[in-house]
């Protein structure tokens, strides 16, 4: 089993603390092995920023460190989505943040899930920091790469206490939802 | 050859410091009237009361230098020694003193090794207020290399790569390093080498940065250059302009070999070192 | 022994730590500063020193002098950075300092864009220098290699009394990944070998029969002689063709004698294949992806990884890649280890992939190039 997870979102909107979160739940609770790089533009804040990430069971599996063929997509914020075409596999999984994203182009075996991230993060935590979490939530709940008690531990690791609740309740949020 | 033989097993016997030199590798190369025997005496005179008094372990002491005449000290003393690079021996001495705090480092070097390619290290150090003993010994030349622009050559002076004249003025270490909370800055000369065993002596027992400057004579290379290579005239002509005064202040501290060079004891403080500081009092 | 999830990075810092790092000096230069700002927190706690020099000329002084001192002593540092320790390298070889530098490779030249990578410095590993010398340049591919290879590093500094260099780059500097991370008392940890005799009949580079020399550290009462001339055994300077041939031929002729402790390199794929990669480092990643590509399409190809790229053990080298026809060598420069792989398999057919990318080589644009040959 090997995932190649592709994320694309606005600086600012917490795209690289979802793949720490994701990146500590696989390697170390769930005893993956996980292999994942972040970009970003010189600013910090509203320029694109990607993370990609290849979890298998099998270290074998691993080889280049980048997405060549996504089989979970993630899309926080729709900058430039043409580019990456190309790089989706052809049975993926692919999540939409709804609050930003509206069209988007079908192939018969994608599976596409739509919510609005940002407006529900807003919405249950009152916040919309926690809108990648929110989506992470909807992505483990709905691909299982993890399980959600792992992503759990791995917000209790990494997430200051302050913030702690907040993100969980997110990825709880996300989880459950359709 | 066998002269020379003899001459070192006799003096291996005969003078008490021998106990810090690595006799097997005297005579040195420096030059008849070269000031660095005589300053390297009085710093072994020092090093000996601070030992006999049990302040200094000589097993402790580390000599390190870089690239120069000066530098060459590391080949003939009794002690650990290092002769590193030109310019690096400060860098070389704080690493060493860091790893291993109960080390006492001497660094020596000619004013073109520590303040010119080596015065970014000299500042920091300063800066630091790191626990070394620096040495400088200005002989206003770079010797050598063979009597090529020194920071320290007088202005208008003839060298080898200022055939014109040099157009720069000196550097004025002692106010250089005033600019930093240090603990002992001096200037002293070998032709008093009883002062300057008295600085060495007083530096070896402090903690922080300590530094001491040391005019001296390079007849071979600056005194051909300024018309003395007579080692015994050079000597009386810096004689003439060296001046020795208690206290002196920093504005007095110019090198200025036309209206004469002040020796004495620039700044004495007793800050905590670098080290005491990371360690927390503990030296 | 734990399972940590970090980057190329912080995996040099911690192999550092339980290598028995206890000094370390440095500049700020990106892509390594947090090698640096990790150290700063943690070192203190294991009984060690870090110290932010002025420039990287203090910084690489500073280790070979801590080292001298007894420490277990390391720098990290970029192109620029390494270009200004060029002199005091030569130094630690030349004395025969057993230090680590962690040379996180950016692309150049000069300033080049700091964040990004490249592969372009392996020469500037290898002979930064001026003289004649070996130093042992290990290039990672991974996070747990960061770790293991730095390990290596020190080990082999140690045993070898020689300046080692762990050759990362700015793509593994900030790649994460899951690894495990072994303790002091589960991997090998090499400390140098101490004088058995007393200080009147020690010599600080006379070698026993393994080609090293035991070293006597400051304070010891060894009175020892760190020399940056010629020297002889006991660490005099002697202007003499003879001491100079004795002296480099040590220095080089203890790395060459122990190279099975050096190199070390692993393959993929290499049964009875037809066509080979030849790569190292993060451009290692993209090859085995094409190769697993090819593979499925069914092209015999496997891949050999230098772990070591300098000194290659030719021979072992030339066993290993004897059955094929073509042999490639991926790399992210204009092409420089090719020119070693073109030297030793002189007899085969050896291309150039030298692909310029400031992440690491893709493999459909290896694919393009190797394509082209088949």
């Amino acid at each position: 089993m090997k995932h190649e997870v592709l994320v694309i979102g606005r600086g600012g909107q917490g795209i690289l603390l979802f793949g720490r979160v994701l990146g500590v739940a696989a390697a170390k609770y769930a005893q993956l092995h996980v292999s994942a790089t972040e970009s970003y533009g010189s600013e910090t804040r509203g320029t694109e920023s990607r993370v990609d990430m290849i979890i298998s069971d099998k270290l074998e599996e691993i080889d280049y460190i980048k997405v060549r063929k996504a089989t979970i997509f993630l899309v926080m914020y729709p900058f430039n989505l043409e580019k990456y075409m190309d790089m989706i596999s052809d049975n993926a999984c692919i999540f939409l943040n709804a609050t930003y994203i509206e069209d988007f182009p079908e192939k018969p075996d994608w599976k596409i899930h739509r919510a609005p991230y940002t407006e529900i993060a807003e919405k249950e935590t009152g916040t919309i920091r926690t809108a990648n979490i929110v989506a992470l939530g909807h992505v483990v709940g709905k691909t299982g790469i993890v399980k959600p008690e792992h992503v759990i531990d791995a917000i209790r690791e990494i997430v200051p206490s302050k913030w702690l609740e907040l993100n969980i309740k997110a990825f709880n949020v996300g989880l459950n939802l359709p | 050859m066998a002269l020379i033989e003899k001459t070192k097993v006799e003096l291996g016997k005969a003078h008490p410091l021998d106990k810090y030199l690595r006799i097997e590798r005297i005579p040195t190369l420096w030059c008849p009237g070269c000031g660095l025997g005589v300053s390297l005496a009085a710093l072994l005179k020092a090093i000996d009361r601070r030992v006999k008094e049990g302040v200094l372990d000589p097993k402790k002491i580390v000599f390190v230098t870089g690239i120069g005449c000066t530098a060459r000290t590391s080949f003939y003393v009794g002690f650990d020694a290092a002769h590193t690079l030109h310019g690096r021996a400060v860098a070389f001495a704080t690493g060493a003193k860091l790893a291993n705090p109960k080390l006492e480092l001497i660094v020596l070097g000619g004013d073109g090794d520590i303040a010119g390619i080596g015065g970014n290290h000299l500042i920091h150090a300063a800066r630091r207020n790191m626990d070394l003993l620096v040495i400088m010994n200005t002989n206003f030349i770079y010797a050598m290399t063979g009597g090529q622009l020194a920071p320290t050559t007088p202005p208008g002076l003839y060298t080898t790569t200022t055939p014109q004249g040099s157009r720069e003025k000196p550097m004025n270490v002692i106010k250089l390093l005033a600019a930093f909370e240090v603990n002992y800055v001096a200037r002293g000369s070998s032709i008093y080498p009883q002062l300057l065993e008295q600085y060495y002596y007083k530096a070896l027992g402090m903690r922080g940065f300590r530094f001491i400057e040391v005019v001296s004579t390079c007849p071979e290379v600056f005194g051909r250059h300024i018309g003395y290579r007579d080692p015994v005239t050079l000597y009386d002509e810096l004689k003439k302009r060296v001046k020795v005064k208690t206290k002196p202040s920093i504005e007095e501290s110019s090198l200025d070999w036309d209206r004469g060079i002040i020796i004495g004891e620039y700044i004495v403080n007793d800050y905590p070192g670098y080290i005491e500081l990371i360690m927390g009092g503990k030296k | 022994m734990k399972r940590v999830y970090t980057h190329g990075n912080r995996a040099i810092a911690e192999a550092a730590l339980v290598a028995g790092l206890k000094f370390y000096a440095g500049y700020p230069i990106t892509p390594t500063s947090d090698i640096m700002e990790y150290l700063a927190e943690k070192l203190p706690e294991y009984g060690g020193v870090m110290m932010q020099f002025e420039d990287e000329l203090a910084s690489i002084n500073a280790i070979v002098g801590a080292s001298w001192a007894g420490a277990k002593a390391m720098t990290a540092t970029s192109g620029p950075g390494f270009s200004l320790m060029a002199e005091g390298l030569g130094l630690a070889v030349i004395t025969e300092t057993p230090i680590v530098i962690a040379y996180v490779m950016r692309a150049g030249p000069s300033t080049g864009v700091p964040t990004k990578s490249t592969q372009a410095d392996i020469y500037q590993a290898r002979f930064v220098s001026h003289g004649d010398y070996i130093i042992p340049v290990l290039a990672p591919w991974s996070v747990q290699e960061a770790f293991d290879l730095t390990i290596k590093a020190f080990n082999i500094a140690e045993y070898l009394r020689t300046p080692v260099i762990l050759l990362s780059d700015a793509t593994l500097a900030h790649l994460w990944e899951s690894a495990v991370f072994r303790d002091r008392g589960e991997v090998e940890i090499i400390d140098r070998k101490k004088p058995k005799v007393p200080p009147e009949k020690y010599k600080p580079y006379e070698p026993e029969e393994d080609g090293i020399a035991p070293m006597a550290v400051f304070g010891e009462g060894y009175k020892v002689l760190v020399e940056s001339l010629t020297h002889d055994e006991r660490g005099f300077y002697i202007q003499d063709t003879m001491v100079q041939r004795r002296m480099v031929q040590r220095i080089v002729g203890k790395i060459i004698k122990n190279i099975d402790r050096v190199f070390e390199y692993e393959t993929h794929y290499m049964d009875n294949a037809r066509h080979a990669i030849v790569s190292y480092g993060t451009s290692a990643r993209s090859s085995l992806a094409v190769v697993r590509d090819l593979r499925e399409k069914g092209i015999d190809i496997g891949m050999v990884r230098l772990k070591t790229i300098w000194p290659i053990d030719e021979g072992s080298l030339r066993k290993t890649l004897s059955g094929v026809e073509k042999i490639f060598v991926v790399e992210n420069n204009m092409g420089k280890l090719v020119w070693d792989i073109q030297r030793i398999m002189h007899d085969k057919e050896v291309i150039p992939v030298s692909i310029i990318d400031l992440d690491l080589p893709s493999p459909n644009e290896i694919l393009e190039v190797i394509n082209e040959w088949l």
